[in-house]
């Protein structure tokens, strides 16, 4: 009835015809009654990445006559995770959803163990990166498989002109698309960060650094407090505020850094970062390749000049700010079997390449093992813009999420309340001191815990 | 306050008396400033919005020009909706809902009122009174318990599933309103009707519909409003494209992330607005027309 | 409006109702019928409240009261840590602050607007009203991003307008105050509307001929306003006051899209961050919590408006 090789139209069309998924099912073997899984995927932001899933998921159908039914849920306006919330309590939805970053932890009681699976694909590809082992590791227990669709990194997106004419440095000679750091890597860290962020800002091209509330601020300041070693809570969620140098160093270096943005970023959302760099306003965000595909798709000015590289570095080691999608199994779900089957199908090696390769290198494996796929290597122009947008083993860096290693039910907390955002705002906008403006960290903090 | 008060009170009724002519012409010079003030501060975001959705994408990204202009004017965002079969299904299904909802709504609420303001019985009082309470307890609260009950009657994903809970939306208000307006009929209507032998169904439909129109279909516009614009249900029982209303369709699908599709969200929008502007058109003055006879007549 | 003559549906000067001409016994009878036929007839009405609106809130009223992980139960502890907390506390007061502002400025705006279009000539009065309605018509999730859109930081074409008279670019949504604004501007410009149609309906209702008898007394137009105008729109006042300030109290499209409660928290509405909480953070029973923090306060202030209603309602009767 249908085959991988879907065209995208009609694919969009099967999604749309009412019967979506049973349209992609394998023939019905007579007399058999078929089993059917219900999965909620997340709604890509790369148009073209539902396609991948949904071809991988008919094919996987076909082979094991399984009737697999694929819906994809948004998080525009958050309805992935009001979906979740729903489901949840009302112990009825789909078999498979995808769970954004913090919802595997928050949800363990309720989501059916995947030791057996990670277990099998460990052996096969290798380590799962660390972050993703913090957010869907609970009490030593995969609750949930790190996703490929739709987990992302938020490394340097920069504009190769405007760097090199403004902050003197070119950043495709210093991070080049091949397996090794160029000339002046070694220096890349916050502090020439700052110098340059600087500089751009005299040039009136400064870093479009957001600095509110929405995923892409919380998650970079994330990183930046990592490498410095920065934590706000400890491991059982305990605040680490008070009399803490490294969060006072971090602090004080972001808030000589926000004097070097432009003075809107405490409104920012996910997209003004896009768009600023987009504009040419910008010479470096930090961001996903979703802003330079559009800018390509739309032939903007400038889209050819835009380069992603890694994050600086910082005393304590290169943090990239990580964003993941996990796929979980209800554990009110009757298939759970097949379920696992079709997630350890599309987190396979080829599986992955497929959706990472349709969502022009967005999409990121979750293993280290798979950072060689050649749609990093090929996308552009300019040719190997995104290569250095998976963590490659010169890089040196590890993933991070803001506010971990707290136990993830208190981190969430601080992390949808942008707390280390908030932090900074209150001190470079709202004119408090640092001292006053860690007393109420830390008093926030505390309340997070109790409950 | 007071005095803008008093110069902006200026009921026909006096001006007929025929005195103070320059006082009148002043007052209608004010209304008329007003007005005209008011016109440009409401229009000003759906003619930005007009305007965006007239732009080609390379000229919104131009940041050097004029907001507020557009250069060479495109009907390409217009094409890409009405010319997607997506959109027209989500059109199809804000349509098929609202007018169920509307349909149930004024059934429901009709029926309520007239039993509450004309058959006093056992909590008939609080039972009033409780209706508006309803409202106090949000949406963004009920979406979760009543996500359990849709889903136990299988109807998630599905438009009617939302006819279900809309009402929850619609009915306490309708009520109330047409509470009010059938308190309004005097009582004699009623006791001769019943004098005269007529059943209650046919009082309610001879007498009180007729002469309550006005309200009836004051109610009717606000339950199209509502339940045309309603945005949380449907976020949140709806996850499937071919199921969902206007609102959240445009938004689910042209809101990738970080990338907005603005012009085309622009058009979205504007055709969104559109069917509720009909029905005001057709319905408003026939409202306000209404309202008007039934002061006037005696 | 009415056949005999009267007419004057919410005026007390209204003849009093004549004595019930027939028989005691037959009043009884169907006075018993009347009332399970009446019974019958709100009961769809009680069905939809009791269903989807009675028993979810108490269901949610229970939640309110469990941990974290729903695992025990732990009464009023959800509430008092939220009292705790400095950024709730702070949401109070900006839900009140924009609820009762916003509120406000609605009914002033469309109680202005509703006597402007009465001033005006018939004829021309259905244009007007087409134009100044259409706020209240395109549904307000859509709207918002446009008005979002204007508001962009680094792209509004209000600032624009701002500019071309010499004045300098507002950050609309990045400091507290002008968010403030914002947010309240959007829910006013939405919200206006309805309160102009809810009183243009009432003032047309006004029998004229208190005016006229009014004019002939030799009346200002301030005392026909205070005397005549506000007495009989009281009810409807007060009913579209209290509908507004529940819906506004509850808002929650404007701030997600606009803000998405910042700066620093500065913006948030207790259903934004009821949702924050609840949704985001995963602890539905703390959300809910902050949900249902306004009902106290608001069922108060419903109470009173209502009875007052009720008993002009029964006045006139």
């Amino acid at each position: 009835m249908t085959n991988a090789t879907l065209s995208r139209r009609s694919a969009l069309k099967a999604g749309i015809g009412g019967v979506a998924a049973s349209a992609l099912a394998a023939p019905a073997v007579h007399g058999q009654p078929r089993t059917t899984i219900r999965c909620g995927f997340w709604d890509h932001w790369v148009p073209a990445g539902n396609g991948a899933l949904r071809e991988l998921c008919a094919a996987w159908g076909q082979r094991e006559r399984v009737d697999v039914q694929v819906d994809f849920i948004t998080s525009v306006g958050r309805q992935n995770e009001l979906t979740i919330a729903a489901q949840a309590q009302s112990k009825s939805g789909h078999d498979i959803l995808s769970f954004p970053t913090w919802f595997p932890a928050a949800y363990a009681d309720q989501l059916v163990p995947m030791d057996d699976v990670m277990g099998r694909l460990a052996a096969k590809y290798g380590a799962v990166t660390q972050a993703a082992e913090y957010l869907a590791k609970r009490d030593g227990k995969w609750v949930a498989v790190p996703a490929v669709s739709g987990t992302q990194m938020k490394p340097c997106l920069g504009r190769i002109d405007l760097l090199k004419q403004h902050a003197g440095f070119d950043p495709r000679e210093m991070w080049p698309a091949a397996d090794r750091a160029g000339p002046g890597a070694d220096g890349w860290n916050w502090d020439a960060f700052l110098a340059a962020a600087e500089k751009c800002h005299a040039a009136g091209v400064p870093f479009g650094l957001p600095m509110g509330s929405f995923s892409d601020a919380v998650d970079w300041v994330g990183a930046l407090f990592a490498s410095f070693g920065a934590n706000m809570l400890d491991e059982r969620g305990r605040p680490t505020v008070s009399g803490n140098q490294k969060l006072r160093a971090a602090v004080e270096y972001m808030a000589r850094l926000a004097r070097f943005l432009p003075n809107d970023v405490w409104a920012w959302d996910d997209a003004s970062n896009n768009r600023a760099i987009q504009g040419g306003r910008s010479a470096l965000i930090f961001n996903p390749p979703s802003a330079w595909a559009v800018a390509r798709r739309d032939n903007m000015a400038g889209h050819d000049q835009q380069w992603t590289f890694p994050m600086p570095s910082g005393p304590e080691g290169r943090f990239t700010p990580y964003l993941p999608y996990f796929w979980g199994i209800w554990n009110f779900s009757r298939n759970v079997g097949p379920s696992k089957a079709l997630i350890e199908f599309l987190s396979e090696r080829e599986s992955a390449d497929k959706q990472t390769t349709i969502s022009n290198g967005y999409d990121i494996p979750p293993f280290a093992s798979m950072n060689d796929f050649a749609v990093w290597q090929n996308e552009g122009p300019p040719t190997g813009v995104v290569y250095n947008y998976p963590i490659k083993p010169h890089h040196n860096a590890r993933t991070s999420v803001a506010f971990a290693p707290a136990p993830p039910e208190i981190a969430v907390q601080a992390y949808t309340q942008g707390l280390n955002t908030g932090l900074i705002a209150r001190i470079a906008q709202g004119g408090q001191t640092v001292d006053q403006a860690l007393g109420w960290a830390e008093r926030e903090l505390r309340n997070f815990a109790r409950g | 306050m007071a005095d803008a008060a008093a110069n902006r009170d200026f009921p026909r009724a006096y001006t007929k008396a025929g005195s103070l002519h320059s006082e009148r012409l002043w007052a209608l010079r004010v209304s008329y400033v007003s007005l005209a003030i008011a016109s440009l501060i409401f229009l000003a975001p759906p003619f930005y919005m007009l305007i965006t959705s007239l732009k080609t994408n390379t000229e919104m990204a131009d940041q050097t020009l004029s907001p507020w202009l557009v250069r060479d004017p495109t009907l390409e965002h217009y094409a890409a909706i009405l010319g997607n079969p997506i959109f027209l299904t989500f059109f199809r299904n804000s349509i098929v809902v609202t007018l169920l909802v509307v349909a149930i709504t004024m059934v429901i609420s009709v029926l309520a009122a007239f039993a509450l303001s004309r058959m006093r019985f056992w909590g008939s009082q609080a039972l009033a009174t409780g209706v508006f309470l309803t409202y106090l307890v949000p949406d963004t609260l009920l979406f979760i318990p009543l996500y359990q009950i849709v889903g136990g009657l299988g109807l998630l994903n599905s438009i009617w599933g939302l006819v279900l809970v809309y009402p929850t939306l619609t009915v306490p208000f309708c009520t109330w309103i047409m509470i009010g307006y059938f308190a309004s009929i005097p009582k004699e209507l009623d006791e001769a009707a019943l004098i005269d032998g007529a059943t209650w169904p046919q009082m309610l439909i001879k007498i009180f519909i007729p002469v309550a129109l006005p309200g009836i279909i004051a109610a009717t516009i606000f339950a199209f409003t509502v339940s045309w614009a309603a945005f949380v249900y449907p976020t949140a029982f709806i996850t499937r494209p071919d199921q969902m209303p206007l609102t959240i369709g445009i938004v689910s699908q042209l809101v990738r992330g970080d990338t907005f599709a603005w012009g085309q969200i622009m058009s979205g929008a504007l055709i969104a607005a559109l069917p509720p502007v009909i029905v005001y058109v057709f319905l408003m003055d026939y409202y306000i027309a209404g309202l008007t006879a039934g002061a006037t007549k005696g | 409006m009415a056949p005999d003559g009267t007419a004057r549906p919410a005026l007390s000067t209204r003849p009093a109702i004549k004595g019930r001409s027939p028989g005691v016994s037959s009043l009884e009878r169907l006075a018993r019928r009347r009332s399970s036929i009446a019974f019958l007839m709100t009961l769809p009405l009680i069905l939809v409240i009791a269903g989807l609106v009675a028993y979810p809130a108490a269901w949610a009223i229970y939640l309110s009261t469990l941990n974290r992980r729903m695992t025990a139960n732990i009464g009023f502890e959800n509430y008092l840590i939220l009292l705790d907390s400095e950024t709730f506390r702070m949401i109070i007061w900006q839900s009140c602050f924009f609820a009762l502002t916003a509120v406000f400025l609605k009914a002033l705006i469309g109680f202005w607007l509703a006597h402007m279009l009465h001033n005006i000539p018939t004829k021309g009065q259905r244009k007007w009203r087409g134009m100044l309605l259409i706020p209240w018509v395109i549904p307000p999730a859509l709207s918002t991003l446009g008005w979002w859109w204007m508001f962009d930081p680094s792209y509004s074409s209000i600032n624009w307008i701002i500019n071309v008279f010499g004045f300098p670019s507002i950050p609309w949504l990045g400091t507290p105050w002008w968010a403030r604004i914002a947010v309240i501007t959007v829910n006013v410009w939405y919200g206006a509307p309805f309160f102009m149609i809810m009183y243009l309906a009432a003032l047309k209702s006004v029998p004229e001929q208190l005016y006229e008898a009014a004019a002939i007394d030799g009346a200002t137009s301030w005392q026909r306003l205070r005397f005549i105008t506000l007495p009989m729109m009281q009810n409807i006042i007060s009913i579209t006051v209290l509908f507004s300030l529940i819906v506004t109290f509850a808002n929650y499209d404007i701030v997600r899209v606009l803000t998405n409660g910042g700066p620093r928290d500065t913006t948030h509405l207790f259903a934004t961050y009821a949702f924050q909480v609840g949704i985001l953070s995963a602890n539905l029973p703390r959300g809910a919590a902050v949900s249902l923090f306004m009902l106290p306060i608001l069922a108060v202030a419903a109470y009173f408006i209502l009875r007052g209603v009720t008993r002009r309602t029964k006045e006139i009767a």
